[in-house]
């Protein structure tokens, strides 16, 4: 009860905009879960490249801003990995795709 | 005369130079100047959509939709929320603009792509 009474009375709770930026901050991570398993083709490597250094960023800005947003710090590592995920799946298919169909027709 | 007047711009520039000088060190100082985290994660900001602008010519099979309406809806939100914060924060406010407004065009391409051209498939057998 006292940390709910805690976190309802929070500098960064429920009541203030520090809270709800955030929440719908979440939406970037949750989209790149659900495209997790799709074909590495369909990636975007500019937007994914982006996307990791903007959350690399702002982990370092929700710790330095006053109040000290650990909500958002947390959001933007969440969203960090993803996109490293993804990042790396598409750095992946980069080096095999144009060669395997080059491949194919000699072999 | 001549002289006056070449002394006054002479004087006019110096005054304009000791202004500009001043104006760049405060911004340089701020506390949410270019020296920090306040500056230039906002800044970097802009890259989501430049990103996506330079998306626009991807064809629209390889947009994601989780990825746009993320997108469009982080901006539209934060549009909001940049005006009610204090102190107003404009150059959050325009960043998300451009956010929501390249996301909005973005799902526009994909949406058009996936059912208009189910309506032109099905004309077409007909």
């Amino acid at each position: 009860m006292e940390i709910l009474k805690t976190l309802w009375k929070s500098p960064i709770g429920p009541k203030t905009t520090h809270f709800w930026g955030p929440v719908f901050n979440w939406s970037l991570p949750i989209a790149a879960y659900v495209d997790r398993n799709k074909p590495p083709e369909q990636i975007s490597g500019r937007m994914t490249g982006v996307l990791c250094v903007y959350s690399a960023l702002f982990m370092r800005f929700a710790w330095m801003v006053q109040p000290r947003n650990l909500h958002l710090l947390v959001c933007h590592a969440a969203n960090e990995t993803v996109q490293l995920y993804q990042f790396s799946r598409w750095v992946n298919a980069q080096g095999s795709s144009p060669q395997q169909e080059k491949e194919e027709p000699e072999s | 005369m001549l002289v006056y007047t070449t002394c006054t711009i002479r004087n006019s520039k110096k005054e304009i130079d000791l202004m500009a000088a001043k104006k760049l060190q405060a911004f340089w100082n701020h506390p949410a100047g270019p020296k920090t985290i306040h500056f230039w994660a906002p800044t970097f900001k802009w890259g989501i959509s430049i990103a996506n602008i330079a998306d626009f010519s991807k064809p629209p099979e390889k947009l994601s939709y989780p990825q746009q309406l993320a997108v469009t809806f982080t901006g539209l939100i934060w549009t909001r929320y940049s005006l009610v914060i204090t102190p107003k924060n404009w150059n959050l406010f325009s960043v998300n603009v451009a956010m929501a407004g390249t996301g909005l065009y973005q799902l526009s391409r994909k949406i058009k792509h996936d059912y208009l051209s189910e309506t032109e498939a099905a004309v077409a057998k007909e």
